[in-house]
């Protein structure tokens, strides 16, 4: 019990760095939700294509760090705005659960896309500051710094874009009611244009940042893991990522980590942690941990 | 200023409207009355761009605005405060104003649009004093009045209106519509959807009255109140029920 208590402090900075990486990938799915009730099954395949852009701008194209990252995740960012108007928007007439049945294909569509071009297991990104800093207890590496401040960083831009611009209210407006939002003059297919644009970016940006691999495989569990983060807190709550995220990476550390020591069980089943969070939350709390704000149907 | 032209909307295979001929003077006040059901609301809907139509045109000022995409019909001059009121809940009263002005951006419509904010105030003073708590907790009637107050931010020059007294007390709805006179009287034109006729033909000029997605009957308003029918069955008086009146 001793050595848990020892080993904490490093299970939270272990997932603060993931939960970073989900609050991210959570904020993605929850704003192409608001703005057009569909959850994006390709929501991971975002962070992949940051990875692997990140690998081929830096290693094969030799550019700076700093210039490869803002162009992967504007490249992501252009992918996403593509997807909606090539497969989302034609489907606007259609209902939400055709829309989110093309996300699938086009989830399946931009993996096998990534396998082409870059066919290994794992590519190398290299980290923008590499080495670790090492505190009494806890050793976190330096790309932790730039995950917690890029995702610090993130949340705070995606905060003043929905709270104090004309787009990000107008985005709000239609995630209360799109009807009312089209009926005050908002083009509610440019917003969704904007959802895609936004959470794609957000999306390339974890993939980026979670060096130091990046593999086309990367997208599935990042996808899955920043769902589950969503749903905890709460769907459609962009700024529940946040809690969601948190408590996601933190729990997916101290459970396997209590349960190894304490009780000495394997940590294989690590995986299996946030399926099991995911369940239970739908199971007993649907609205996640803080609902979808104060929304009232009128 | 809007004349629509056997005019045809389906639900599926349900035909909501059917050959519909409507026509608005410019500065006046025309209600459509009937019953749920009739197609009231399913006609501004169809307007507003809201719900695609198959047949028949909506010419506004000399454009067939038929099918066209909701918010290009905003910008054209037209706002529709919808049934329900579907104020944005979790958003402030200003930011539901300054939305329905959402249309209006850049530096030199500031000024405009800020003399618009005060208008819509002076005209409903509640909003005044609750401009920065959340819609959703606002009262029924304070909603409408905040669901009127946001259309006309987009500076209108016809207005719709579907069902603004419904679920709301005798006074309040008395408040609504004498805003309404107001806004009329400082010269805009107002379609308004009513199950309440008595209300609704005091204010109006021109009055239609829809029947199973069809236009059953029309005249001046006054015409109306005092025609026989209209008192049996949409005033209450006379003791014929709806159902009757279906069969």
């Amino acid at each position: 019990m001793l050595d848990f208590w020892r080993n904490c402090p490093q299970y939270l900075a272990n997932g603060l760095a993931n939960g970073c990486l989900y609050i991210l990938v959570a904020m993605g799915f929850n704003i192409i939700y608001n703005s057009t009730g569909i959850i994006n099954f390709a929501q991971g395949e975002f962070s992949m294509f940051g990875g692997l852009f990140a690998y081929a701008l830096t290693v094969s194209a030799g550019l700076p760090i700093p210039l490869a990252a803002i162009l992967a995740v504007l490249s992501v960012a252009l992918l996403g705005g593509l997807m909606e108007r090539l497969i989302i928007n034609p489907l606007r007439r259609s209902s939400v659960i055709t829309a989110i049945i093309a996300t699938i294909g086009a989830s399946i569509f931009f993996k096998s896309l990534g396998r082409v071009i870059w066919p290994l297991e794992a590519y190398k990104v290299p980290e923008f500051t590499p080495g670790n800093i090492s505190l009494p207890g806890v050793t976190v590496s330096r790309q932790f710094l730039w995950v917690f401040a890029l995702t610090v960083a993130s949340v705070s831009l995606v905060y003043v874009f929905f709270n104090r611009t004309r787009a990000g209210k107008a985005m709000r407006a239609c995630s209360v009611n799109r009807q009312a939002a089209s009926l005050v003059g908002i083009d509610v297919f440019r917003m969704s244009l904007y959802s895609f644009l936004l959470a794609a970016a957000l999306g390339g940006a974890a993939g980026l940042i979670s060096a130091p691999y990046a593999s086309y495989g990367m997208g599935l569990e990042l996808g899955v893991k920043g769902f589950t983060a969503a749903v905890v807190g709460g769907l459609g709550n962009v700024f529940g990522a946040v809690v969601g995220g948190l408590v996601l990476g933190v729990l997916e550390e101290l459970i396997p980590g209590f349960l190894h020591i304490v009780l000495g069980i394997s940590t294989g089943y690590k995986g299996a942690v946030a399926a099991v969070i995911l369940i239970a939350v739908l199971l007993f709390r649907p609205q996640g941990i803080l609902g979808k704000g104060m929304v009232e149907k009128v | 200023m809007l004349e629509i032209k056997n005019l045809s909307a389906f639900y599926g295979n349900v035909e909501a409207l059917r050959a519909v001929d409507l026509w608005i003077r410019a500065g006046q006040i025309t209600t459509i009355i009937g019953a749920n059901g009739a197609g009231k609301s399913t006609l501004l809907r169809a307007i507003s761009g809201l719900i695609p139509t198959r047949y028949g045109e909506i010419r506004y000022v000399g454009t067939n605005i038929a099918n066209m995409e909701p918010h290009r019909i905003v910008r054209m001059g037209i706002s529709h405060v919808p049934e329900g009121r579907q104020v944005f809940s979790t958003m402030t009263v200003e930011e539901n104003l300054m939305l329905g002005a959402y249309l209006r951006s850049g530096r030199r419509k500031r000024k405009e649009v800020a003399e618009d904010l005060e208008f819509v105030l002076d005209l409903f003073p509640p909003l005044r004093t609750r401009l920065r708590q959340l819609a959703g907790t606002l009262s029924g009637g304070e909603q409408q009045m905040l669901a009127v107050g946001r259309a006309l931010m987009s500076r209108p020059r016809l207005l719709l209106l579907d069902e603004p007294s419904m679920g709301l007390a005798p006074l309040v709805i008395k408040d609504i519509f004498n805003c309404l006179k107001r806004l009329h009287e400082q010269g805009l034109t107002i379609l308004l959807v009513e199950q309440d006729a008595q209300i609704a033909l005091s204010v109006s000029h021109y009055a239609y009255v829809m029947r199973a997605g069809k236009i059953r009957m029309e005249g001046e308003a006054e015409e109306l109140l005092r025609s026989e029918e209209i008192r049996h069955i949409y005033l209450g008086e006379g003791g014929i029920s709806e159902d009757e009146l279906m069969r």
